[in-house]
């Protein structure tokens, strides 16, 4: 019964063009704006997940060494930052007053592999204790989705008369990966061959290239640090809110090297530190667990024996040190006992709660706008009822049942409802497109978004449709048949 | 009931009363008539003597107060809305003083009309299309298939009614004024076609009237007045055919 009502309702639908368009149109900007709405909403949503992603929830880093072992002292003497300060004191220190650290030559006393055990009680990634082959070891685990060799130094960069003090981290080329925030606005990161060769090229982060050379490109100049001359290819900045670059931070204010490069100019073996990235989230525990069973066989530890490397994840440290901006800070600690109870799973739940408001507050707006749409909708149809009074007794007279009518109405309802969403789904992504590049936001649609807004759509048209089209069945065709 | 056992229509102490304003209108006071089939009756009266009112019941537009109404052999007195659509739409066809066509609707779109609603059988498109031109021919408009209604002279609109009314085969026509609207030359071409409707096909035709001319068609004339019959007689039917040929015929000496 459904098609020929359909069939009828087209038909009539296209006799009153303009007034059909203008109905559409009603519905359209309705459904146009609740996918809009729908897909900034889930774009705001990704936004903050790809933002607490960057500052590194499925991160895990092994450091070499085990602090816990022998007291519950501080961070031992690995990971300090360049405090303010040695940076006052470079300031005034005469160039020609060369850094202990700038001679390569320098003999590095590093111990050999067997030595390794007894070194397990040293500081906090001073240890000697990782190596590349732990790496490769760990890249072959299940669940591993990056892993990036490191190693980090305090070094003096020079670039012409400029001196700046900062960290430098021997890096894998996979990093960028892992640094999902990461953007390279001039340049680009330094390549596998590149590293595979061991070639002396820097990326500099956006704080190092403040100081170093201000405004101008630096990519393709060449910058001196422990008396070798490196090539600069790439500038690395952030795309995140959340953590944005700062003097003494230690991913912008930095200079990054092939890892590679370091070990051959420095004649090391060591890594400091080895960074994992899960491949999902809930799989955090289970990978650091299988990275410390690993690492404890490869490195021929005994049951008894404490680990000599430390196995944490980016979030504990993250929190730990501030990273995230203060109001998304509060935000999570506020919504948990105490910091040290801190897990991925009660981070998840807060973003949980954080986007179910959001979500709350966009069904209100696409139930406003979907209400004022099916109104429309209704208006249009009590009109046309009483416009159309006698078309109705025509076919009455001819054999249309009473609910031959009121499916007719129904379905013409259901027509200008549906076709105002296809139409506003359309309209919809590209309103939503614009708007995202405008607002540099990024938006999201999903099918489901689609199917819902269309669905919406058909539901508003058969409960609007409905008291209208009721109104025509119940026209008397004699009294409609006399209007002259 | 006995008498009319044979009659296509049999009415008996047909009463119609409507609520007007808070008084009563009766608009039939007790009509009883039996229809044979292949009867062309014209159904005379003042306005308000309660014809309208007693095709409107005829065409199963309306229900009876009280009496019964035999269509066919089935008492229709008392059927709900989708049996009486079903009759309309299979032994009732409809012709209208004012046309009633869909406007801004081709004429063989508004003559498919009734196909759409024959909720007993599956008709395709296709199938609507050829019977709605082959009724369109029928009264000699195939060449006006796809013209809209306010691009039809009034002769052309009512007869493209006509087709429409025909669709379905049905075994009556009610016509309420059919020549109304129409001047006497294309009165006379509508009236042709309803005689050899019946002649052609045996269609039983029941048509209102206030012009006593265009009742001459009718092989039989019934009078009303104040709800009630007052005459039935029979009556030789003028012949439209020959008027045609004589207005052409003098049309042609001219």
């Amino acid at each position: 019964m459904m098609r020929p009502s359909l069939a009828i309702a087209l038909r009539s639908l296209r006799r009153n063009r303009l007034q059909t368009g203008l109905t559409v149109l009603g519905m359209t900007i309705g459904v146009a704006a609740v996918l809009a709405m729908i897909a900034i909403g889930t774009g705001a949503e990704s936004a903050i997940e790809d933002q607490i992603r960057a500052a590194g929830m499925n991160l895990i880093i092994v450091t070499a060494g085990n602090y816990k072992v022998k007291s519950t002292d501080d961070f031992g003497g690995g990971a300090v930052e360049p405090s303010a300060a040695l940076r006052l004191l470079d300031w005034f220190m005469p160039p020609l007053l060369a850094h202990p650290e700038d001679d390569p030559m320098e003999k590095h006393d590093h111990p050999t592999a067997r030595q390794r055990l007894g070194d397990s009680e040293a500081g906090l990634g001073s240890a000697a204790t990782l190596t590349s082959a732990d790496a490769d070891a760990i890249r072959r685990l299940p669940g591993v989705q990056y892993v990036a060799e490191g190693l980090h130094q305090n070094v003096h960069v020079k670039a012409g008369e400029k001196r700046w003090f900062t960290r430098l981290h021997g890096a894998d080329v996979r990093l960028p990966l892992i640094r999902r925030a990461w953007v390279f606005t001039r340049g680009r990161f330094f390549n596998e061959r590149e590293q595979r060769r061991a070639d002396q090229v820097m990326v500099l982060g956006t704080i190092a290239v403040e100081h170093l050379y201000g405004n101008a490109d630096p990519v393709g100049r060449d910058v001196i640090m422990w008396n070798q001359t490196f090539r600069i290819v790439g500038v690395v900045d952030t795309t995140s809110t959340l953590v944005a670059p700062a003097p003494g931070d230690d991913q912008f204010d930095a200079v990054y090297v092939p890892f590679k490069t370091v070990h051959s100019l420095l004649n090391l073996t060591k890594l400091n530190d080895i960074t994992i990235t899960a491949a999902s989230t809930g799989d955090v525990s289970r990978v650091m667990t299988d990275v410390t069973k690993l690492l404890r066989q490869r490195h021929g530890i005994g049951d008894e024996k404490p680990d000599d490397f430390t196995v944490t994840t980016q979030a504990r440290q993250a929190l730990a040190r501030g990273g995230l901006r203060p109001d998304v800070a509060r935000a999570v600690v506020g919504n948990v006992g105490g910091l040290e109870k801190v897990t991925l799973e009660q981070l998840g739940r807060t973003l949980d709660r954080a986007t179910r408001t959001m979500t709350a507050l966009l069904a209100g707006i696409a139930a406003v706008s979907l209400i004022v749409g099916g109104i429309g909708i209704m208006n249009i149809m009590l009109l046309s009822v009483t416009e159309r009074t006698r078309e109705i007794g025509i076919r009455r007279a001819v054999g249309a049942r009473a609910r031959d009518v009121r499916a007719q109405f129904v379905a013409e309802a259901l027509t200008l409802s549906v076709s105002g969403g296809f139409i506003g789904v359309a309209l919809g992504v590209v309103a939503s497109m614009t708007l995202g590049r405008y607002l540099r936001w990024s938006t999201t649609f999903s099918p489901g978004a689609v199917l819902l807004a269309v669905g919406v759509a058909a539901a508003v048209g058969i409960f609007f449709g409905w008291y209208p089209a009721k109104q025509a069945a119940a026209v008397d065709p004699i009294q409609s048949l006399r209007y002259e | 009931m006995s008498a009319g056992a044979t009659a296509l229509i049999a009415v008996r102490d047909l009463t119609k009363t409507y609520a007007m304003q808070g008084s009563a209108v009766q608009a039939l006071r007790g009509v009883s008539l039996d229809i044979e089939r292949g009867e062309f009756v014209a159904v005379v009266g003042p306005s308000g003597s309660g014809k309208s009112t007693f095709m409107h019941i005829l065409g199963c537009l309306d229900r009876p107060t009280s009496g019964r109404y035999v269509l066919d052999g089935r008492d229709v007195s008392d059927l709900g809305d989708d049996e009486l659509s079903a009759i309309r739409n299979r032994q009732i066809g409809f012709v209208f003083q004012g046309f009633n066509l869909l406007a801004r609707t081709s004429a063989v779109e508004n003559v498919e009309l009734p196909l759409l609603y024959a909720h007993d059988r599956r008709v395709s498109a296709s199938e609507r299309r050829t019977r709605a031109l082959r009724a369109l021919a029928a009264v000699g408009l195939e060449d006006r298939a796809e013209h809209h209604p306010n691009q039809l002279s009034g002769g052309q609109q009512q007869r493209v009614a006509i087709a429409r009314a025909l669709l379905n085969d049905p075994a009556i026509l009610l016509a309420d004024e059919p020549t109304g609207n129409l001047d006497s030359r294309t009165s006379i071409e509508v009236m042709d076609i309803f005689q050899r409707l019946r002649d052609e096909r045996g269609i039983t035709i029941v048509l209102i009237t206030h012009e006593p001319q265009v009742a001459e068609y009718g092989s039989r004339i019934i009078r009303f007045r104040d709800g009630q019959i007052v005459a039935d007689e029979r009556n030789v039917s003028r012949r439209a055919s020959e008027e045609i040929r004589i207005v052409a015929a003098n049309g042609a000496s001219r």
